[in-house]
């Protein structure tokens, strides 16, 4: 899926079907509908998404009953889904699932799970963050695993797990005596409760562990690799999923800046609210290129700098989108401050997101890292 | 040279390969570390571009007939590549290039003819008269006219901001011929010896304590009516032409500029221990993203161009992008430099001779300079998201 000649042809298809489907599928009455569930989401769309589309089976190679794209595409329907503020398990159980069972090598477990994730019947999730610390700080993981006969035993608590309340699989990382390792519960030995959350678009939950019996996924010792190439590609397609949102925001300004009069002219002559506009202009179209290069970069991993550009992406674009989203706001007025319009719903998915899978601060230091300037001592 | 064997596979045009070759030859034999003394290095640069025209290796992205290589967009990307990774002398007059494609596309034969090799050879250096002490950001009011007088046209007025005139042999210029209205009606594109009696030429000291640009008055200054470039009255459309993708591949060059620029900050900050701090460290972190941000959005520019698209916004919003980055990339260079960065380049200990601080100087112009990022910003708002004028009509 990485040929660059005609990739642009077959994205075009892929994002015209995509964007036809949502548009029926996700529009803003349906997001409030969702958002208001504990589920936050709409199984009878799950099961077209997965059946009609062929997008829940996305990035799932062939062998394992999946459509065996590449990240490119991913981008292309995450751009999709985060234009209309799709309410869907899509990030946890079409990419973060599938991507850490692919990368921890285990032909048995991606045999055995991977169908099912693929074809839709399945949701799966993955539980790494814990307390207060960044999804991307493997240290300030304690939960534990205490082999059990031929099954582990886990002890402890994962929070903001993205869907940990609807997921049927719980993909989560653990400490042994040899280290970080992937396990495989099933949520019917945990304790799940549904968080309040800033962003209601996205259920997040808190999961607790308490003598849960898992099955070890990979090597035991091995997650950490495993675990930091799953949570790239995820912000790989989050950070197109921010510029599909942060494009949006932009267009709802610009229609409101063409049609709202003050003045006696729309507030789109006013040189301030212009500003505004070409400069989210410039802030989309560079988050559109740092996502679509850090997507393309994923499937060539000849450069070596495949996790380099996912954390440009993450980066430019959580802040491209938190302040589209914001300035949406601001150019809307008094109407933009209010429940009814969507500005507050974008700028609540995109302030999440800045810290869904790594906070920018994060990113940033690990661009320094890999450019050799963080002391080595 | 990999660029060279790159095009050699899968091309129809052994041309290609010709060209890469005989350049990497070329390169072989001229590229080599420049002179330190300030007029030695303008010779030698000059001296560069004269044997490059010699050779036929100027100008990739001009048509053959005007003098230039005729290569299509894929072939000048690794042209202008090629050219950096040796760090080639930059043509030293780079406003030549405003003037050529109006030349090429609007000039007489006998213009093309009598300026466009001077002009690559940079045996002749161009400067642009188009900014004026009334006339800034709304170019279209500019008030320095020309009488006709038989063959000739009398040039009065005054020019302000003109970069390099007073080293420049021509002007190219926008002139009042008729009365204003809208659409720049009334001016006229003129091309103006410097050595013409009648012209004061001024340098003006700026903000680096240096000489780069001038204020030039007319004084009854006699052009020769055959130095009018297209029609008269019809000059305002002209003035900003352009060839063919020259747009997006006028970024390219810039691009290896700020990248090298960029490694050479973070040799800076890593040698020095800036980037022990984790605040200074956050900040070159930021850099290396936006210049890599930078970087793909002229791929997604090229790629579009490259496919027989419309470059679209991302090609609109690229020098605003660049122009703001340059000065970012300096305030940060800044920090990295700690308190040193309070060092005059004239202060021996300065670090690496003061290059920072002057550049951090000079970088204040790159949103003033050919359209400040305000008109920059109403533009884009206007022509790419449809936003209305503000503008009185006229």
């Amino acid at each position: 899926m990485s040929a660059v000649s005609d990739r642009n042809d077959g994205h075009e298809e892929l994002r015209k079907a995509v964007r036809a489907f949502l548009k029926n599928a996700s529009p803003s009455s349906e997001v409030r509908r969702l958002m208001a569930t504990a589920e936050g989401y709409d199984p009878e769309v799950w099961r077209r998404l997965a059946d009609e589309l062929g997008l829940v089976g996305l990035i799932v190679p062939e062998r394992f009953g999946g459509a065996g794209a590449g990240a490119a595409e991913l981008a292309v329907v995450m751009a999709e889904m985060g234009r209309t503020l799709l309410c869907s398990p899509y990030l946890s159980s079409a990419v973060l699932a599938p991507a850490v069972l692919l990368e921890s090598g285990d032909e048995a477990a991606c045999a055995a799970l991977l169908p099912g994730i693929a074809d839709g019947s399945a949701l799966a999730t993955l539980a790494v963050a814990e307390d207060n610390a960044d999804i991307r700080d493997f240290d300030a993981i304690r939960t534990t695993a205490r082999a059990d006969g031929d099954r582990h035993l886990l002890h402890g608590t994962k929070e903001r797990v993205s869907d940990g309340c609807t997921a049927g699989l719980l993909l989560t990382v653990a400490r042994t005596d040899k280290g970080l390792s992937l396990f495989a519960a099933e949520p019917e030995g945990a304790e799940r409760e549904p968080l309040p959350v800033l962003d209601p678009t996205r259920k997040l939950a808190r999961v607790g562990f308490d003598g849960t019996p898992a099955r070890l996924i990979g090597a035991e010792g091995a997650a950490a690799a495993v675990l930091g190439r799953a949570l790239d590609l995820g912000t790989v397609a989050l950070a197109a999923e921010q510029t599909g949102g942060a494009e949006r925001c932009l267009e709802l300004s610009v229609e409101y800046a063409k049609t709202r009069e003050q003045f006696g002219r729309p507030i789109g002559a006013f040189q301030a609210i212009k500003h505004k506009c070409a400069e989210l202009l410039h802030e989309v179209e560079s988050a559109k290129a740092a996502a679509q290069d850090a997507a393309r970069l994923w499937s060539d991993p000849t450069t070596g700098e495949q996790g380099l550009a996912a954390s440009v992406a993450g980066a430019y674009c959580s802040e491209a989108y938190v302040h589209a989203a914001a300035e949406t706001i601001q150019i809307h007025g008094g109407i933009g401050f209010t429940w009814e319009h969507d500005a507050h719903l974008y700028l609540r998915r995109a302030r999440s997101s800045a810290l869904l899978l790594g906070s920018t601060s994060w990113h940033l230091e690990r661009v320094a890292e890999d450019i050799g300037l963080v002391p080595t001592a | 040279m990999p660029s060279a064997t790159a095009q050699d596979t899968g091309t129809p045009s052994a041309r290609r390969a010709h060209w890469s070759v005989r350049l990497a030859e070329f390169l072989d034999a001229h590229a080599g570390r420049p002179p330190r003394d300030k007029t030695e290095r303008l010779a030698w640069a000059r001296a560069f571009h004269a044997e490059l025209q010699e050779t036929g290796l100027a100008a990739p992205g001009w048509p053959t007939e005007a003098g230039g290589m005729g290569l299509d967009l894929a072939d000048q990307i690794a042209y202008h590549q090629q050219m950096t990774a040796v760090r080639a002398p930059k043509h030293p007059c780079g406003l030549s290039f405003i003037v050529a494609p109006t030349l090429i596309k609007h000039g007489t034969a006998e213009q093309k003819k009598r300026f466009l090799r001077p002009l690559l050879r940079a045996d002749e250096f161009w400067c642009q008269g188009f900014s004026e002490p009334d006339a800034g950001s709304d170019l279209t009011s500019l008030t320095t006219r020309a009488e006709r007088a038989g063959d000739e046209y009398i040039v009065n007025g005054q020019k302000l901001w003109t970069t390099m005139a007073h080293l420049a042999d021509w002007m190219f210029a926008l002139i009042r011929t008729g009365p204003a209205g809208p659409g720049g009606a009334g001016i006229s594109y003129l091309l103006i010896p410097m050595k013409s009696r009648g012209i004061t030429v001024r340098p003006l000291k700026d903000i680096s304590g240096g000489t780069h640009f001038s204020e030039v008055y007319f004084d009854d200054v006699r052009v020769p009516v055959e130095n009018l470039v297209g029609e008269e009255h019809g000059g305002w459309a002209i003035a900003r032409t352009s060839l063919g993708h020259e747009r997006a591949t006028a970024f390219l060059s810039d691009e290896f500029r700020f990248r090298r620029v960029v490694n050479e900050l973070h040799r800076l900050a890593k040698t020095s221990g800036a980037a022990n701090d984790p605040l200074v460290r956050q900040d070159l972190a930021r850099i290396e993203a936006s210049v890599r941000v930078l970087a793909s959005n002229s791929r997604r520019a090229l790629d579009a161009v490259l496919q027989g698209r419309d470059p679209g916004p991302a090609a609109s919003v690229n020098r605003l992008v660049r122009a703001e980055f340059d000065q970012r990339l300096h305030e940060v260079a800044l920090r990295v430099l700690g308190p040193d960065a309070v060092l005059g380049q004239r202060e021996p200990t300065a670090p690496e001779g003061g290059r920072w601080t002057y550049g951090y100087l000079m970088s204040r112009s790159s949103t003033i300079g050919a359209g400040t990022a305000e008109i920059q910003r109403n533009t884009i708002a206007e022509r790419v998201l449809g936003l209305p004028s503000g503008r009185k009509q006229a």
